[in-house]
């Protein structure tokens, strides 16, 4: 949108700017529902598909753990579809083959980083609640939002269709180290980085737009230490992604050259491939590659967990009818992270061969990283206490997201050793924290967040019966799929085995007198978390059919504001129009002020004047 | 309700919208080719002796380009001042009275030549370049001697090496003392011997490259055999004999029945491509194909992007290319009252790897196009984003809200500092050290 200057000087240019002004009820339907530069409209586009890409992420491990669990055995009802899809050289029978394993661990990781949870967390909640919370009409660049979507979209679409190409896509782990992925003979490592590149260019562009959205559109009255911590979430998030995704995108470039021009940037001197010497200069390094990936795969972490923290302390501040404890300590913990999540990356390579004093450096910051994330946690645990809590589905999420949280940060304490970490690195142990902290973390996060922002958006609310059969069913396989791996992890079990570990196993006769060869104990695990995972496979149908019933059959809101929250979201009209709010918005308190002493209500919003 | 701030600067932070995100977008940007210039550092500190090239850039270009650039850069600002004066144009030929549209032409004038020079000179002069290894210490000492060996006078104090009492060939001298250890060597002090001492393994192992421009080379000369066909390709026998005749049998009966059933010579002395191509289709239709090469070709050339594989590709066991005529860097040669380099003939079986000066070639070149070629790409964007404010699409914005036109061309001048301070990075770095 343009100034409002009057003093034009051809009629023409006058009219073309009142056209492009007035016209916005009267968009067409794709203006209006695809092609949007609306910031609600492109974060439910960003939830689609964001949502939609984290059940096609499980679907891939789903599959995976059937040949961990039983190995050999066609895949059941999805085994012949596979077949006719991808051919017989993946999946002869229907059983997956150990390079189809190694395709869809890959693409599970990839997507469920970068096509379901940045989208969902940061992307959808961000569009859309982020501008309502800080009072402005949209975001400060609304076209340069759209042209983040479609990026993003358009990098989905290189990603999916790698699968789809001879050779498959791509197979050498969602890090990609090179020389594997270099070197590896399907052109789906050229698409994953190619993909990689229009992802991030997506992220960048959302970034600058948050970050400019927030310091510089807050409504008159909002200042700094007067906005929800999801915002300040966000805020350090869009920092994270703009400042760490740039070495990733020259790393990625790098490698695409290495393969497609046949430079030798991760490429040893003297590499030998099946047995032949590789025909490039040679003299780059494999390390290099490990460097810029880490270096940003680090931050991504931050940013997967930031959002849906924010959201959790959202919901819980409002369902204890109380102001968060610590919102400063909170706001402090968050900036100190953002900070410090950017020297720490090394410690995912502390088998590198590194010396002993980078070792020490990284393991100080690693440790010195744990505090703001504890204070983070403390607070919001905190929070709970005095509280007349109210047990709605979303509150439900959130408050198990505090243990399965604490749950996964601990269980990265001997990770972030050295000495410890030389046991767990590569093993099962390593896949149990991060999911404890990915999945029943930011996961019920985000579930969270659909439940308690679906009424602003639909003015209907979600069916409280399916929500908590959704919630109970999810955090009891997510402690059977993710819990028993903790135990593979210690007992020795590596990551990314097709076979569940079985050639290392008792079971193998070559490994009768070896130490430390898996149990069947250890072993028979694995079909007990694959059982865990379909279970919670199916335990999402619930969820999606609320989602897409709900939205007509769902119990209508009595008011613009069903949850007596005080943020200024809830200051439109449901759903909000283009433009979001009615009438001018002037902010008069702190977030979170329920219960004020004396007041006629139990909350105060924001825009409220006080007296 | 407008957005707020797009024009007018918000009072706390004294930013508008666009002008703090073109800032945020500058910090990525210095991440981007922060992360570049930390690569250059890794893989030259880990770079094997002799493996890191030095002194390969043509300075003099650069540092030209360079001032270029930071004209340019004084140009933008004197664009913007202008602009903020309010004089959008003035007469063109009278450069004290120039507007914004004369100096930000400037502007673009110079971004134009800074291309022009880096893609139309500096590039292309390197993939026409070339290294070459040998297999065998012998063959290289023996091409060494052949390329550089001087008639004329030779002066006592460069052919007697103090150190070793010993004579060397002033060829070899002449290559130590100019191109390589300058161009290769990380210099040591002298009681490790200084960077001769990398040098002389680096001799004594045959592992130099020879440098210089390929005049010209033999290429085979391929007959083209057809040896059987199968009749379970798909393929039905009638479709089999038109592909033959498009091949250029005669369509007369039964000669390309005969030439099916029986094989036999389908096309003599022909080059490469046409021989490949022959082959592709021959291949598709169920024939089974013997190349044989009965004959080289000389071609007079100066290739572009050979590599080893160029060269040495077999061909019914013969090599593509039997031998180059490699013009040597570096080497005079008075032929008919002109200067010219030297020229040796170097057999392709001698050669371990042969490659120009493209990213292929070393870690250096590899980063090199990579930096340079970001930066251009971004000198290019900026070039688009100026055609764009300059020709009526985009000047249309200066006649409906002036404010805004100049703070965009206040954010694009920002954007063009930043280009250009990158550039004053690279160009020590890559150039000079």
């Amino acid at each position: 949108m343009s100034g409002t200057s009057a003093a034009t000087k051809t009629a023409g240019i006058t009219e073309i700017h009142h056209d492009e002004h007035h016209d916005h009820g009267e968009h067409s339907f794709w203006r209006t529902y695809i092609f949007s530069t609306d910031h609600k409209i492109i974060g439910i586009q960003y939830g689609f598909v964001g949502l939609a890409f984290l059940f096609f992420g499980f679907c891939l491990i789903a599959m995976m753990r059937w040949s961990m669990a039983y190995e050999g055995a066609p895949i059941p009802f999805v085994g012949p579809l596979l077949e006719s899809l991808l051919g017989s050289g993946v999946a002869p029978g229907g059983v997956m083959s150990a390079q189809l394993y190694n395709v869809f661990g890959a693409m599970h990781g990839t997507i469920m980083v970068f096509m379901g949870i940045v989208p969902a967390a940061f992307a959808a909640f961000g569009n859309y609640v982020v501008p309502l919370q800080i009072g402005a009409i949209d975001m400060a660049f609304p076209r340069i939002n759209m042209a983040s979507f479609w990026s993003f979209f358009i990098g989905c679409v290189v990603m999916s269709v790698s699968f789809f190409i001879p050779g498959g896509a791509a197979q050498a782990g969602w890090t990609s180290y090179s020389p594997l992925a270099t070197v590896i003979p399907t052109d789906g490592q050229t698409y994953w980085l190619i993909g990689m590149v229009l992802l991030i260019t997506s992220s960048l562009l959302g970034a600058v737009n948050f970050l400019v959205t927030i310091i510089n559109l807050r409504a008159p009255g909002m200042t700094w230490l007067r906005m929800p911590f999801f915002v300040w979430a966000q805020f350090i998030t869009a920092f994270l992604l703009l400042l760490a995704f740039p070495p990733l995108e020259a790393a990625g470039i790098l490698q695409l050259m290495d393969r497609v021009l046949e430079t030798s940037f991760f490429l040893p001197t003297g590499l030998v491939v099946n047995g032949a010497d590789v025909d490039v200069s040679g003299g780059g390094s494999p390390l290099l590659w490990q460097h810029l990936f880490w270096f940003l795969a680090h931050p991504e972490v931050y940013v997967l967990i930031l959002p849906a923290m924010g959201i959790v302390a959202e919901v819980l501040a409002n369902n204890t009818r109380k102001p968060l404890w610590g919102y400063k300590y909170l706001v402090g913990s968050v900036v100190v992270l953002g900070f410090l999540a950017f020297i720490v990356w090394a410690h995912h390579m502390y088998m590198t061969g590194m010396g002993t004093v980078i070792s020490a450096f990284f393991q100080t910051t690693t440790l010195l990283i744990s505090v703001p994330s504890v204070i983070i946690l403390t607070c919001l645990l905190i929070s709970l206490w005095g509280g007349s809590i109210r047990f709605n589905t979303p509150m439900l999420f959130a408050l198990a997201f505090l243990p399965m949280f604490g749950i996964g940060g601990l269980t990265g304490l001997p990770l972030g050793f050295n000495f410890s970490d030389v046991a767990l690195h590569d093993s099962y142990y390593v896949i149990a924290h991060f999911h404890y902290v990915v999945a029943p973390g930011t996961i019920f996060g985000i579930f969270a967040g659909v439940y308690y922002w679906y009424p602003k958006m639909t003015g209907r609310m979600m069916s409280e019966f399916w929500g908590r059969v959704h919630f109970w069913s999810s955090l009891i396989f997510m402690n059977l799929i993710f819990m028993p791996m903790f135990a593979q992890g210690m007992a020795g079990m590596s990551r990314r085995m097709s076979d569940g570990g079985a050639t290392y196993s008792l079971s193998n006769p070559d490994n009768a007198d070896v130490g430390g060869a898996l149990s069947d104990t250890i072993m028979g695990l694995n079909v007990s978390i694959s059982a865990a995972a379909w279970a919670m496979l199916l335990a999402q149908l619930p969820f999606i059919f609320n989602v897409f019933w709900s939205i007509k059959y769902g119990k209508k809101v009595e008011s613009d504001n069903p949850w007596q929250a005080t943020t200024l979201e809830w200051e439109t009209p449901t759903p909000p129009p283009h433009g979001n709010f009615i009438k001018e918005i002037k902010v008069y308190r702190d977030p979170y002020e329920y219960s004020v002493p004396g007041a006629s209500e139990d909350f105060s919003p924001q825009a409220q004047p006080s007296k | 309700m407008e957005i707020p701030y797009t024009v007018k600067a918000r009072p706390d932070t004294g930013l508008y919208n666009g002008k703090l995100g073109l800032w945020l977008f500058l910090a990525s940007e210095v991440m981007l080719f922060g992360a570049l210039f930390s690569s250059y550092v890794l893989l030259r500190v880990g770079a094997a002796d002799g493996t890191w090239s030095m002194g390969l850039m043509d300075i003099v270009v650069g540092a030209g380009n360079t001032m270029v650039l930071i004209a340019s850069s004084m140009f933008v600002v004197l664009a913007w001042a202008q602009l903020k004066l309010g004089n959008l144009s003035g007469p063109w030929l009278s450069p004290r009275s120039w507007g914004y549209i004369q100096w930000k032409w400037a502007t673009v004038a110079c971004a134009v030549l800074f291309l022009v020079v880096k893609w139309g000179y500096e590039w292309p002069s390197k993939f026409v370049h070339y290294d070459v290894w040998f297999k065998d210490s012998a063959v290289l000492h023996n091409k060494v001697e052949e390329g550089y060996h001087y008639d004329g006078e030779v002066h006592k104090d460069e052919l007697w090496d103090e150190e070793k009492d010993k004579k060397f060939s002033l060829a070899r001298l002449y290559l130590e003392k100019e191109i390589y250890v300058e161009r290769f060597f990380k210099t040591y002090s002298e009681e490790e011997g200084g960077s001769h001492t990398a040098f002389n393994k680096a001799w004594d192992t045959g592992s130099l490259a020879l440098s210089g421009h390929i005049n010209g080379y033999e290429e085979a000369q391929i007959n083209v055999e057809v040896t059987g066909w199968k009749s379970d390709s798909g393929v039905s026998e009638s479709e089999a004999d038109k592909i033959l005749v498009g091949l250029g049998v005669s369509g007369e009966k039964g000669e390309a029945k005969q030439l099916r059933s029986q094989g036999g010579l389908l096309k003599e002395k022909v080059g490469y491509e046409v021989a490949k191509r022959a082959e592709y289709q021959l291949t598709k239709a169920g024939f089974s194909v013997a190349l044989s090469v009965v004959g080289y070709e000389s071609v007079e050339s100066h290739p572009y992007f050979w590599r080893t594989g160029r060269i040495n590709e077999d061909i019914g066991g013969k090599p593509r290319v039997k031998s180059i005529l490699f013009a040597l860097d570096d080497s005079h040669h008075e032929k008919d009252g002109e200067t010219h380099h030297k020229e040796i003939t170097i057999n392709t079986s001698d050669v371990k790897r042969l490659n120009s000066y493209e990213p292929k070639h070393s870690t250096f070149f590899g980063i090199y196009y990579t930096i340079t070629g970001l930066h251009a790409a971004h000198v290019f964007g900026g070039i688009i984003v100026m055609l764009y404010n300059l020709l009526p699409i985009g000047l249309a914005t200066w006649h409906r809200d002036r404010e805004q036109y100049a703070n965009r061309i206040e954010c694009f001048g920002l954007f063009w500092h930043f280009v250009d301070l990158v550039w004053i990075f690279l160009f020590p770095i890559l150039y000079i050290l």
